[in-house]
């Protein structure tokens, strides 16, 4: 016989017959497609995406640990008047507008200026009641808020963005702008990516656009052969 | 006789991908700017071409599916273009595309030229601006495709990435798309059209060759490796048809026309928008 087996190889073939029996052998692989991460895995999915620990609800770990709140209040300003030396913490209220007067007749907006900037109002015409909820708002840090870190991505992201989990839900929806001293303290990341880029299109276009005039300029003073 | 002697500079792959390149770029920088712009009534107008704001987004990723796949099938292309038994002259040689000492001298060079100091620096096959032309756009791709996707799948993003990452993926996708824009419609166009040299029209990328003269004067230094390596027989072509000349002057400039209108109203309307 011409084509005899070379003995050398027939292993090779071998092997390889019997990895892809394996592989496509229905039983084995379907036991390969059942295959589960561990119950500690799992339940630590269970516990992140539904905010409870057994019966109780906790704070999901690691919530957002290079992002610091933004609602925090400077503490070291002079209160000028009653309303603001009472407004000084107000993120663990059940009702954070609480005593503030004539509060019945104001817009969100006439105090909350910068918290209307942000995709979601501009682009998506989100009003603020639609996350925040009816009054009387509930501070965001208070226990029973639908914005408390322990359930809102369930109680308000997955409203509209279907299998938000807690990871999601720590997007920052009232971003600072993002080349601010603001950012800079709050926002380390956000801050550090926009002088970053700013630095290259700067850089580029100050470089490239002499460079290509320059050219067009000295082209046309260039001497003709011949 | 002389005059029709043109040596060859893009193969048909080449040019195909710059091809699909402008189509595509130009979708997505229409299609961007019409929802980054959307404030404005330039915006919404720009919206409305696309089929409003909603369809707009359908179109900006499904193009942007469409580049990735160009992206990986140019990646396992270039590799082709490496010849691995010789890997450093293939990888640091005159016909490669890496940056090397030779560009940073070329640019010095250049930069006295300007001035009227020291002759022009004598280029090899890729100048210097060539290549940061293709790793700008090398490097740009793959930032835009992952923030791209990131914010495409946001839900399934965040899993495996904090989600205020998703707050960075929005600034770097709107601020490196308005550096490959202000790039390709300032410079780029600049230098493939108006420059005294290549007006009214670079025609190296749409014809893949240019005529031996201007090869001589732009190029030196592959003009004598081409000699020297006895492969200037194999590089003459003939020159484009009439009619596929005047299909490309039409594309070209319908190309310029696209882009320059983007970039002015984007300029104009630059105020009203911000990058996050």
């Amino acid at each position: 016989m011409r084509n005899m087996i070379d003995i050398n190889r027939t292993p090779i073939w071998i092997i390889s017959f019997a990895l892809l029996a394996v592989l496509l052998d229905p039983a084995r692989s379907y036991g390969q497609g059942e295959e589960v991460t561990s119950y500690i895995n799992r339940y630590k999915q269970n516990e992140v995406s539904t905010g409870y620990y057994e019966e109780y609800e906790m704070r999901p770990a690691n919530e957002r640990p290079f992002v610091k709140n933004f609602h925090r209040i400077a503490r070291k300003s002079f209160p000028y008047s009653s309303t603001a030396a009472s407004i000084r913490n107000r993120s663990l209220l059940a009702d954070s507008h609480r005593g503030i007067k004539f509060y019945n007749n104001r817009r969100c907006e006439e105090c909350h200026i910068k918290e209307t900037k942000d995709i979601h109002t501009t682009r998506a015409n989100l009003t603020c009641r639609q996350c925040h909820g009816p009054e009387p708002i509930a501070s965001i840090d208070h226990y029973y808020s639908p914005l408390n870190p322990i359930r809102r991505h369930a109680y308000v992201c997955a409203k509209c963005h279907q299998g938000a989990g807690a990871s999601f839900a720590g997007y920052v929806i009232h971003e600072p702008p993002a080349g601010s001293s603001t950012a800079k303290a709050d926002f380390p990341a956000l801050y550090y990516s926009y002088w970053f880029m700013m630095a290259l299109l700067a850089g580029t276009l100050a470089f490239f656009i002499p460079h290509t005039i320059l050219t067009g300029v000295r082209e046309m003073f260039k001497r003709k052969k011949g | 006789m002389m005059q029709t002697l043109r040596i060859k500079r893009f193969n048909i792959l080449d040019r195909s991908f710059h091809f699909f390149l402008i189509l595509t770029f130009l979708t997505q920088t229409a299609t961007g700017f019409s929802r980054l712009f959307f404030p404005t009534v330039w915006g919404k107008n720009l919206t409305a071409v696309f089929g409003g704001y909603d369809t707009s987004i359908l179109i900006h990723k499904w193009v942007g599916i469409l580049m990735i796949f160009g992206f990986i099938f140019h990646t396992f292309y270039l590799l082709t273009r490496i010849d691995f038994h010789n890997l450093w002259a293939s990888l640091f040689g005159p016909d490669s595309l890496i940056p090397t000492i030779r560009d940073a001298k070329h640019l010095w060079q250049r930069i006295l030229w300007f001035f009227g100091i020291g002759s022009r620096p004598e280029i090899g096959r890729w100048a210097y601006w060539e290549k940061f032309d293709y790793w700008a756009v090398y490097w740009g791709m793959p930032l835009l495709a992952i923030t791209g996707v990131m914010l495409m799948y946001p839900v399934i993003a965040s899993r495996y990435v904090p989600g205020w990452t998703l707050n960075i993926a929005v600034l770097l996708h709107r601020a490196e798309a308005i550096l490959a824009v202000s790039y390709i419609f300032i410079v780029h166009f600049f230098v493939g059209h108006l420059r005294p040299s290549s007006f009214p029209m670079n025609e190296a990328m749409f014809a893949g060759s240019i005529p031996m003269e201007e090869l001589e004067e732009e190029k030196p230094v592959w003009f004598k490796q081409l000699k020297a390596e006895g492969k200037f027989e194999t590089v003459k072509v003939n020159p484009p048809s009439l009619l596929y000349k005047i299909i490309y002057f039409i594309f070209g400039y319908a190309a310029l026309g696209v882009g320059v209108y983007l970039l002015i109203n984007g300029i104009i309307n630059s105020r009203y928008i911000s990058l996050h």
